[in-house]
């Protein structure tokens, strides 16, 4: 890691610094935890001050930010909405359904850990995590992405055979996606 | 005299369906258990005779000791403001089959899906029997109680073990308490 920091070009340091600071957030509102979202938004903590803002469409957003437990019904459609967006793009699952299943952890439809179909790049504890978390969360992934090691969305290339077995497990059967994951990975130059 | 409305409604019920039992649960509240084929006919008294006007639901309850299904709907009269629950007993089978009242009420459509999808029971004779909240479902009828959605969890989906050191010493307080 330390190696490729080091390789990082002047061009990416660059990007690195300026994208930090202009993070849009595509927030999937499942669970409950969602009602800790307008408070974090709005001015009482205000998170814009930090330079994230809530974006309506997956295709504009760099952070998919999935609040609370997703049904397999929702995480195929998740999985669609995370596939649209440009890269590079952070996941972060907030609260504990997304870490192993929460209070939801033997129930038949949810599923328990979100990193086994989408990379994530950080996870918010709690159930629910208050808005303080969320933004300590987001100074976190703003930290990382300007020491450039905010790549999970590479390991969404790299390790597709991975994710894209335990969708399908999930799902009994291939879903119907728009994107060529593999075209990408070759765009990007990810083997 | 107590319950004057709802025995006057049983009074309107019960010559037409004679070995109906009824039973005032309580205010307003009027249970009403009969065979399985009479309940079409019960219904369509309801709805053109006895203006019960509003299908409130029909649930599904899982006897799994006397293998039989329970299905019970609930009808509303708008005029006297009384709620009168009709049981019926299936048999429960793999695919349990009953006649449908879709015809009746249309929102009976919602919950004959819905129970077809959580508990098997398909009604012959509704237009639409397609799956509708659990579109992405490919195991058995979840809400039967011979289903143990436990074993399901844990065998289908991956499931992270968190145990780590500093919960120990509470876990084991919190084991001593018990
Ligand atoms: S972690 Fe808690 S608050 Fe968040 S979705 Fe799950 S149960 Fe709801």
């Amino acid at each position: 890691m330390e190696e490729k920091l080091t390789q990082r070009s002047v061009w990416e340091k660059i990007s690195n610094k300026l994208s930090k600071r202009s993070l849009w957030m595509l927030h999937y509102c499942t669970g409950c935890g969602a009602i800790e979202l307008p408070p974090t938004m709005t001015a009482r903590f205000d998170m814009e001050r930090f330079g994230i803002s809530p974006m309506v469409t997956p295709r504009q957003a760099d952070i998919l930010l999935i609040t609370g437990y997703l049904s397999v019904k929702t995480l195929k459609r998740v999985v669609l909405t995370y596939e649209q967006m440009q890269a590079p793009k952070y996941v972060v699952g907030f609260g504990s359904c997304t870490i192993n299943g929460g209070m939801y952890w033997n129930s038949y439809s949810t599923m328990k850990c979100l990193d086994q179909y989408l990379p994530v790049e950080t996870y918010i504890a709690g159930c629910m995590p208050r808005p303080e978390a969320i933004i300590a969360s987001f100074n976190d992934l703003i930290a990382k992405i300007d020491r450039g090691e905010a790549n999970s969305w590479k390991d969404y290339y790299k390790n597709y055979d991975f994710y894209k077995a335990n969708q399908d497990r999930t799902f009994e059967g291939p879903i119907e996606t728009y994107n060529d994951i593999k075209a990408d990975a070759a765009m990007f130059n990810i083997k | 005299m107590e319950y004057e409305l709802e025995n006057s409604i049983i009074d309107k019920m019960q010559p037409e369906f004679p070995e109906a039992a009824f039973t005032i649960k309580k205010a307003r509240r009027v249970e009403v258990k009969m065979s399985s084929d009479k309940l079409y006919n019960f219904a369509v008294r309801m709805q053109k005779k006895w203006n019960f006007l509003h299908l409130s639901a029909i649930s599904c309850v899982d006897w799994l000791q006397d293998n039989e299904f329970e299905l019970i709907y609930h009808f509303w009269n708008y005029d006297e403001k009384v709620l009168v629950m009709a049981k019926i007993r299936i048999p429960r089978e793999e695919e349990s089959h009953f006649e449908t009242i879709s015809n009746l009420w249309q929102p009976a459509k919602f919950f004959e899906r819905d129970i077809h999808e959580m508990f098997g029971v398909y009604f012959d004779g509704s237009e639409d029997m397609e799956r509708f909240i659990l579109t992405e479902w490919h195991g058995p009828p979840p809400m039967r109680k011979d289903f143990i959605t436990r074993e399901y969890a844990l065998n289908f989906f991956h499931y992270r073990e968190y145990d780590p050191e500093w919960l120990k010493d509470m876990t084991a307080a919190g084991e001593a308490n018990e």
